[in-house]
């Protein structure tokens, strides 16, 4: 399962602030809603006070409304201020309430009630009702204002609460997104360094990284290090190994000559000298291999080819062998120096042995990394191709000719998982080796 | 022609000493690094064979300093490591060849002629002056009659220096340096012998004698 870090930190970032928003802007919305009705409704209750001070009942029981004590705002009509007064069956209302009328709610005394309906012109209204005892009546006063203009207002407010939140919410991200990627980096370094790694163009991971990783860190490097020195132990002991051999192997064919026999005995030694030579040295090669246990040195195609043709020249001095190098640009090798020296050495080696003139080796990656090496010599005959193929996976096979150089050129490529396949070379006419590499997936 | 064996194992240095001088070559072993760098920066030697893994010193380190010393001295290498980096290293490190181990003696024969060939601007196969070609494997001279002379050992290695280095004035002492080797026991007077039988075979003006000098081998006459 893939996770990036980067990704699940800013998703997880983004949704918290998007619901801490939200839900600022609802409880916001909300609370100055009850806000503004409680503020219009001590406004209400204010001028009910006043409404009752203009109010009084005659000798006979009758209501009467001082009109002199009456605001202005309950004459004009449709105003957005009305009130309904009630007194039995007798039932004032304002004249801004003109031809309509509004529901009223007789109270007992004492009692108060707060709705919210609809009034003329689509007004929505704060209807106020209160109960009194006036000279021993029963009064229920319903006072309503319109909740609209105060209701645009906060409407209006909101909605540069929202825009203001909004722009706010929108730095946050951004900074969020800035923050994230700026403590990631270290990781991303490492990343980047990992495929260099791999690459073999450095050779350990910079330790100056954050504390959160630098205990990976330390303990890769130490892995590194300690699996860099276990090849490098081995292939010495190798080494020593196949010098310890040979150097008895050379004094025994050199006295062989010297021995006093017939000379197709010594010619029976010879050959049983030279077949533990070939073996001993295709075994200890074979052993030599670094594969893919880490190494940091990788092939160069551009210093290590070139050394290597240099040096083939220098093995061929009177041959006057062109080797032409058609190699990509930027191509990277998955394979390590010393064991691509040995393919390419063994694969240019055989080419240059059997070239009139001319070797060529082409060099491209896209996928996978491929390889041929191609001369103008003789060639095979199409029913030894397969022979040729064969040989590398065997150890036992005589070798003639292609053999031996191209058999330990098979255990590299087996040992990279590639493949190696021979064919005649269509524009110099000799051999062609190709080899494919996997490359690693990135 | 005199040579300069850089090998430890006394067993190997012994046989192929006997070869080397058998093919006419003036052989002196050095059986340690130390030494052989030391020995290798004498003016006295034309050819040296380098083990890679030598005591005391490293075959490699012995080679990067004669060259780093700006000594050019043809060197081919003898290793039983013969990895392709090795070589690599190896001819980076100045060698004129490389010669895995064990090998066929005739192979580091036929390498040693044609690298001293080669370093002198000789063409590769037969030492060719005017009428007459010098056979590097039989020892012997071919004369425009189609005679065929055997020569001796030091007859052959005297002829051959002189094709090497034809044109140039070579003095006795040197002649005597580059013929023997540390033990023989030396006689310049004895080069006089030599070049006199080597006069009656090829011509007398073919060595021309320069006083108090040396000698001088034509190429043309």
């Amino acid at each position: 399962m893939m996770h990036s870090l980067e990704s699940r930190l800013s998703t997880g970032l983004l949704l918290s602030l998007l619901i801490a928003f939200a839900l600022l802007a609802v409880l916001v919305s909300v609370n100055i809603r009850y806000v503004t009705d409680d503020y219009v409704a001590s406004r209400l209750q204010h001028d009910t006070g006043t409404l009752l001070a203009a109010l009084s009942f005659d000798n006979e029981g009758r209501l009467l409304l001082d009109a002199q004590r009456i605001d202005q705002v309950y004459n004009q009509p449709f105003s957005g201020h009305y009130f309904v007064i009630s007194s039995g069956t007798q039932t004032h209302y304002s004249r801004s309430l003109w031809d309509q009328r509004i529901a009223h709610i007789v109270v007992a005394g004492g009692q108060q009630t707060r709705a919210i309906q609809s009034g003329p012109q689509q007004q929505s209204l704060l209807v106020l009702s209160s109960g009194y005892t006036l000279q021993g009546y029963p009064v229920s006063i319903s006072l309503a204002e319109d909740l609209n203009p105060i209701r645009q207002d906060i409407d209006q407010f909101i909605y540069v609460f929202i825009f203001i939140a909004g722009g706010i919410l929108l730095v946050l991200i951004v900074l969020q997104v800035l923050i994230l990627r700026s403590s990631l980096r270290p990781l991303q370094q490492v990343k980047h360094q990992l495929a260099q790694l791999e690459q073999g163009k450095i050779k350990r991971l910079d330790s100056d990284v954050p504390a959160e990783i630098e205990p990976v860190i330390n303990e890769l490097n130490q892995l590194l290090t300690v699996m860099g020195q276990r090849l490098q132990r081995s292939r010495d002991s190798l080494s020593d190994l196949a010098h310890a051999i040979k150097k008895p192997l050379t004094v025994m064919r050199q006295t062989i000559r010297r021995i006093d026999t017939a000379e197709s005995d010594r010619d029976i030694l010879v050959e049983q000298v030279d077949e533990i030579v070939r073996l001993s040295d295709r075994i200890l090669k074979r052993a030599r291999l670094a594969g893919h246990s880490h190494s940091d040195k990788r092939f160069s195609f551009d210093t290590d080819l070139a050394a290597l043709i240099e040096t083939l020249a220098m093995m061929y001095p009177d041959r006057n062998i062109q080797i032409e190098k058609r190699i990509d640009h930027d191509v990277s090798c998955p394979v390590e120096r010393e064991d691509m020296l040995e393919l390419l050495g063994n694969l240019l080696d055989n080419a240059c042995k059997w070239a009139q003139h001319k070797v060529r080796i082409s060099v491209s990656s896209e996928q996978q990394l491929h390889i041929s090496v191609e001369d103008d010599g003789p060639g095979t005959a199409p029913e030894k191709m397969q022979a040729l193929s064969y040989r590398g996976r065997r150890l036992d096979e005589t070798v003639e000719g292609h053999g031996f150089g191209l058999a330990i050129a098979s255990d590299t490529v087996d040992e990279y998982q590639g493949q190696i396949s021979f064919d005649k070379s269509t524009e110099l006419g000799g051999l062609k080796v190709d080899i494919v590499l996997p490359l690693k997936q990135k | 022609m005199r040579l300069l064996l850089a090998e430890d194992d006394k067993y190997l240095a012994a046989g192929l000493k006997k070869d080397l001088q058998a093919a006419g070559y003036a052989v002196d072993i050095a059986d340690n690094g130390v030494d052989a760098e030391y020995l290798g920066n004498e003016p006295i030697y034309d050819i040296a064979v380098l083990d890679l893994g030598l005591p005391q010193r490293n075959g490699i380190d012995v080679l990067k300093n004669w060259r780093k010393a700006g000594n050019h001295l043809p060197v081919i290498v003898l290793t039983a490591r013969d990895a392709w980096h090795e070589r690599v290293d190896g001819f980076r490190a100045g060698a004129d060849d490389y010669l895995g181990k064990p090998f066929h003696i005739e192979e580091l024969l036929a390498r040693l002629s044609a690298l001293l060939h080669r370093s002198s601007q000789k063409p590769a196969g037969e030492l060719k002056v005017g009428d007459f070609a010098l056979d590097e494997q039989q020892q012997s001279v071919t004369t425009a009659d189609g005679g065929h002379h055997q020569l001796t050992g030091i007859e052959f290695r005297l002829l051959r220096y002189f094709l090497l280095n034809s044109g140039h004035v070579l003095s006795k002492s040197q002649l005597t340096d580059h013929v023997y080797d540390l033990d023989s026991e030396k006689d310049s007077n004895v080069i006089e012998v030599y070049v006199r039988r080597l006069r009656q075979l090829l011509g007398k003006e073919r060595i021309e004698t320069r006083r108090g000098q040396g000698y001088i081998f034509r190429d043309s006459v």
